[in-house]
């Protein structure tokens, strides 16, 4: 067993100002431990649960934005969803295992920066805003897509941490979206994504589809908006050659690379396969709820 | 702290920084969960904190000083007897190594859905690996526990 570190655990956002300067933030710890197990030097570490008490799981804003705890465990804040925010919901209900989820945060996975985050496709669909603490206790609104920077890398200074993600009430998605999750990955439990992708759009009465949303993981630096299809499916009524067009795309939207778990070559297939599926071209399962897994 | 129903004195702040699984191990001699992989990945390190299973090996103590946790060691105290009587009636356990983690999933899934179906138990046991692939038999064991529960508490015909 490696030496024992050192957990601080400041009870308010105003004791944390000022310990991050000599340790690592940790919030649910499933990643953060098992990169320390792995030899990452982590000799202090600032626990932000504890800080919890003063967050809440979810609230609306007066606005009707959707404003989503950083700091509680996965499976707590899509219990407070509801039938709220399909695609990050169906996202959590894949995420890792039961065990994790029940410690997770949406601030470790969105902190990590890792292109294979299955949280941040859905906040990207969802135009999630991160709300930042600075070290003077400020806070900073930065949308996610400014955030993500590259693998590993996030749009977050030295000292500063996640409170909330804020979901703006026009990305909501109202009345019954068409939305959902999928991923592509070695095993159904445990698995980090190959691939990954949200999407989320409005049926118009006349079967036009408009605000078309679509994410994907693991296919590029960072989890990316797949803008080509988006524009090309706005407005549509997808038919198959659509379909087709839409699925083609996809290809200018992703800069996909070998590495251990998937080749460039296999993700481009995948991803047009996804798109296909989402906008229902294969027989599909119906969408899942949250206890169900990909096997049943 | 509580720990399986018994409030435990302050933690010193030197182990605030350690493993709950060694804690308890080391410090507690609940040998119960045990260590398999060391990253959440096998569970048979799993838990029960503030009724959630997590895996013990990706919790510090620190984090969980106002917690109440249940090991396998208070599973019988806690109500759950009749789902160890259902593991061995059905014979669910090989090697046992990930028993006691498989119990406390499955104990604070019941906790939580007296009667799940088999869908809810595979995904309560999604973070918990079997070499012995026992799995059908865990499945049976809870439906049994869960059975048995229904009729204790419908009283006698």
């Amino acid at each position: 067993m490696s030496t024992t570190p050192t957990l601080l655990r400041p009870a308010t956002a105003t004791d944390v100002a000022g310990m991050l300067r000599d340790g690592r933030a940790i919030c649910g710890g499933t990643d953060l431990l098992v990169q320390r197990r792995a030899g990452a030097p982590v000799a202090s570490m600032i626990d932000l649960t504890a800080i919890r008490d003063g967050v809440p799981v979810l609230e609306e804003t007066a606005a009707g934005d959707l404003r989503l705890s950083a700091l509680h465990a996965l499976t707590e804040i899509t219990s407070a969803l509801g039938e709220e925010l399909g695609p990050l919901r169906e996202a959590v209900a894949v995420f890792a295992s039961t065990t994790i989820r029940n410690r997770a945060t949406l601030g470790g996975n969105l902190a990590n920066g890792s292109p294979a985050a299955d949280t941040v496709p859905p906040l990207l669909v969802l135009d999630a805003v991160i709300d930042v603490v600075t070290p003077d206790g400020g806070t900073r609104a930065v949308p996610l897509a400014d955030f993500l920077l590259g693998p590993g890398r996030v749009q977050l200074g030295e000292q500063e941490w996640i409170r909330t993600v804020t979901i703006p009430a026009a990305a909501r998605g109202g009345v019954r979206p068409d939305a959902g999750f999928r991923k592509i990955g070695g095993r159904a439990a445990q698995a980090i994504s190959f691939l990954s992708m949200a999407w989320q759009w409005r049926t118009s009465e006349d079967g036009r589809l408009t605000d078309v949303r679509l994410a994907m993981g693991a296919v590029a630096p960072t989890v990316v908006r797949l803008t080509a299809v988006e524009r090309l499916l706005e407005g549509t009524t997808p038919g198959p050659e659509q379909i087709e067009a839409a699925a083609a795309a996809v290809d200018q939207d992703i800069r996909p690379i070998d590495d251990l778990r998937a080749s460039a070559a296999y993700r481009r297939r995948c991803a047009a396969g996804l798109v296909r599926e989402a906008l229902g071209a294969l027989a599909t399962r119906p969408p899942r709820d949250e206890r169900q897994h990909p096997w049943t | 702290m509580r720990l399986n129903g018994v409030e435990i004195g302050s933690v010193p702040a030197e182990l605030h920084g350690m493993r709950l699984l060694d804690y308890l191990r080391a410090e507690r001699g609940l040998t119960g969960a045990k260590e398999g992989c060391g990253m959440g990945e096998c569970g048979s390190c799993t838990v029960v904190v503030d009724g959630a299973a997590v895996t013990s090996c990706l919790v510090l103590v620190g984090q969980v000083l106002d917690a109440e946790i249940r090991t396998v060691e208070g599973l019988a105290d806690a109500g759950h007897e009749p789902l160890q009587r259902a593991f061995v009636a059905r014979q669910a356990v090989q090697c046992g190594y990930c028993i006691p983690g498989v119990l406390n999933s499955c104990a604070a899934l019941l906790d939580r859905v007296p009667d799940p179906d088999d869908d809810q138990i595979r995904t309560a046991l999604d973070g918990n690996l079997c070499r012995c692939t026992a799995y059908n038999r865990f499945y049976d064991a809870v439906h049994d526990a869960a059975c048995e529960r229904r009729t204790d508490e419908a009283g006698p015909a």
